[in-house]
């Protein structure tokens, strides 16, 4: 049988009965099939668990499952992970994971269920998985297994303020070089303020710093080995730790998000380079409201590449329910449930929410929020997902890029030395196996 | 009943409660024993970065003599250790005296000075995160107010050591009064009589009757406080996370973040292990101290 014949009289008729046994399934499909199971969350205490979780009660009914949440702060809930997986326990169905920071590494360890055969199999016909964001659901996946859902789009943003911008004469930063111009005037027009914050907490810089490297046109790995020291890696790292030593508040090596959204909440920074995710902080109480404009980070000498992740949802491979865990994980990430996140301000991954009426008439309300939208469809558009290395150590490497910047804010080092004491490290973390 | 009855009455009583308490005495020594076999096996094996396990021998204890973190955590658990107790101690010393004479003292203003370490170290870490931000927080507003320069605090690599003694000085400080306390109202007054007579002063009574007398009681409170700041962590973990840079990055902190951010596993548990050593070496060295000073 030749190829066309083979073609005409078995793989298309198989391809005719998997679409329409595709169909059936999706017809066929029931929601109380796991009635009166329960799924256990280990969740992420942030603001997109937070708003998922205010629609618990509607999973319970739709499904008639139990969700039993263990919810923690970022850290603790990774370290219960890592227990409960180490342990190859099933206490866990279902969990939040970042594919850019430990993708790799829970992928290589075998953590993650692989999602890709559950996303064509027993799927709700209003789930529409491909009206997700191909980007994201790319960046989660690993030797061709999928691995999690996208629950949410984010990435850091420029909040800044444009009542000082005015008063001290500055327009709105088009470049890197502008921000440190625009700090500079600020700096000598009004002294009340911080000219310009960032994350300075070693482990969260990575977050913020990679935007910049990959603004100016730099790159984590060049032939397999690290390129801090390359002159676009130096002239990163020295950019960033310049602005944040010469502009930004005295203790910032100890700030993350929390600090910066306050500060800048507070009236006491001008500009303020954090998560999209903190406009809810930001804006809470109305104070900055009005005199707060957004954008992505101002172009670099490689334009703006911009940082975006998204935290997903993944199953346990040590689950002992999977197909219950992959409702839950479906409802979670349907288009109805996230289109209730995004109007509670969690940016959707999905475009089809994102132009949807209702949330369209939620981000007209302010201006403020159309140019968060905007910013995030350039994150959604433009992005790259590297943050730190793209090794199975990504955390570890984090370390080491903000020991670099750290060590730069403090004076500790010359850009030279810092570089290079962090690319002997980073080496030697690339060749681990 | 003979005396042969008798013995085997009591024999059986004896294996009786031997067989009721069994139970409860193998729970508690399983509870004990195991998380602390099972690390010291964890210490030989080695994870790789995605998990996978292999046999490692004396390789993870190998590794430390060579790593510089961890001399750089030892270093600074030994002087976050040393400033800490010393602090606690005169202050808790001078704290219980205070007190101690202070007889008319309301006992809600007693149940204040004493109140810091029954808050969480958690929730006393956020709340001196807040006081010492260089920004925002009180610390430097009051020194400014006062004509003094701003510090940065847990921000600087210099003074992020002595302020987080100070913070954990704070909350730890009025236990040790307690304990103290408890010491000074043990001691006989028959000897402060005959100071009395012979008329020592007040110091001269402190230096030669009140201080050697209290001595045991005292080093009971450093052997206590000597635990707790060798595998000191909350607190770091909340204000500093080790920062800056590794300043304050002690080697339960180290320890923490190889087996929990870095998922080795096997190393942290020999870091561990090797921290618990350091915590028996000063618990029998307080031990031995204080049957020297025992009266």
């Amino acid at each position: 049988m030749n190829a066309r014949m083979f073609a005409a009289r078995v793989a298309l008729p198989v391809l005719a009965v998997a679409a329409v046994s595709a169909e059936v399934r999706a017809a066929e499909f029931d929601w109380k099939k796991f009635q009166g199971k329960t799924v256990t969350f280990l969740a992420n205490n942030n603001p997109v668990a937070q708003a998922l979780l205010t629609n618990k009660d509607d999973f319970e009914k739709l499904t008639g499952m139990t969700l039993k949440v263990d919810g923690y702060q970022e850290q603790q809930m990774r370290q219960r992970l890592v227990t409960v997986m180490n342990a190859r326990s099933d206490e866990v169905d279902v969990f939040m994971t970042l594919p850019s920071r430990e993708g790799e590494q829970f992928a290589a360890a075998g953590w993650y269920a692989d999602l890709s055969a559950m996303a064509k199999g027993e799927v709700a016909k209003e789930y529409d998985s491909a009206g997700l964001s191909q980007a994201l659901l790319k960046s989660a996946t690993f030797s061709g297994k999928l691995t999690s859902m996208p629950m949410n789009i984010e990435g850091p943003i420029f909040y800044y303020r444009t009542d000082i911008f005015k008063k001290c004469g500055i327009e709105k930063p088009a470049s890197i070089k502008d921000v440190e111009a625009a700090a500079e005037k600020i700096k000598a027009c009004d002294s009340s303020v911080t000219p310009f914050v960032s994350r300075g907490l070693k482990p969260a810089i990575a977050y913020t710093f990679s935007n910049v490297l990959h603004n100016i046109g730099g790159t984590y790995i060049i032939n397999g080995k690290s390129s801090l020291c390359s002159p676009k890696g130096k002239e990163a790292l020295d950019t960033y730790s310049r602005l944040l030593r010469d502009f930004g508040p005295p203790g910032v090596v100890n700030y993350s998000f929390q600090q910066i959204s306050a500060l800048y909440r507070g009236g006491r920074a001008a500009m303020s380079f954090e998560s999209s995710n903190e406009l809810r902080t930001v804006m809470d109480g109305g104070a900055r409201l009005k005199d707060t404009a957004l954008m992505p980070f101002p172009a670099g000498e490689a334009g703006q590449v911009p940082t975006v992740i998204g935290w997903g949802m993944a199953v346990s491979s040590h689950s002992k329910q999977p197909d219950a865990a992959w409702y839950f994980v479906q409802w979670a990430t349907s288009p109805a449930v996230q289109k209730k996140m995004a109007l509670q301000g969690i940016a959707p991954p999905r475009p089809s929410v994102a132009t949807d009426p209702e949330y369209r008439k939620w981000i007209d309300e302010e201006p403020v929020r159309k140019e968060w939208q905007a910013a995030l469809d350039v994150l959604a558009t433009k992005g790259s997902s590297e943050v730190g290395y793209p090794i199975v150590a990504n955390p570890e490497s984090r370390e080491f890029i903000g020991q670099a910047v750290q060590d730069l804010i403090l004076k500790q080092k010359t850009v030279d030395q810092a570089c290079a004491d962090a690319d002997k490290a980073l080496d030697a973390l690339i060749a681990r196996k | 009943m003979s005396d042969a009855a008798a013995t085997l009455t009591q024999d059986r009583q004896r294996l009786e409660l031997s067989a009721l308490s069994a139970p409860a005495v193998v729970f508690t020594v399983a509870m004990i024993a195991f998380p602390v076999v099972y690390t010291i096996w964890l210490g030989f094996q080695s994870f790789s970065s995605t998990g996978k396990q292999s046999f490692a021998g004396l390789a993870n204890y190998s590794k430390l003599m060579s790593d510089y973190e961890f001399w750089h955590g030892l270093w600074v658990t030994i002087a976050l250790y040393l400033l800490s107790l010393v602090l606690q101690l005169v202050f808790g010393v001078w704290l219980a005296l205070a007190l101690f004479h202070a007889k008319r003292l309301p006992g809600i203003v007693r149940s204040l000075f004493i109140s810091p370490f029954m808050m969480p170290p958690v929730v006393a870490g956020m709340m001196w995160l807040v006081i010492l931000d260089p920004s925002l927080g009180a610390a430097n507003y009051i020194l400014q107010s006062f004509g003094l320069p701003p510090s940065d605090w847990l921000a600087s690599p210099t003074w992020v050591i002595p302020t987080i003694a100070l913070i954990d000085s704070w909350q730890w400080t009025p236990y040790v009064a307690l304990i103290v306390l408890g010491g000074l109202q043990s001691l006989p007054p028959s000897v402060y009589e005959a100071a009395q007579i012979d008329g020592a002063s007040a110091f001269k009574t402190f230096q030669r009757i009140t201080l050697p007398l209290l001595l045991p009681t005292i080093v009971t409170a450093a052997i206590l406080r000597s635990v707790d700041l060798l595998r000191f962590f909350d607190i770091i973990y909340i204000t500093t996370q080790g920062g800056p840079g590794n300043a304050s990055n002690t080697l339960n902190i180290y320890g923490f973040r190889v087996g929990f951010e870095f998922f080795n596993i096997g190393y942290a548990s020999a870091l561990m292990l090797t921290l618990t050593a350091i915590v028996f070496g000063a618990v029998l060295a307080f031990n031995r101290l204080r049957g020297a000073v025992a009266w």
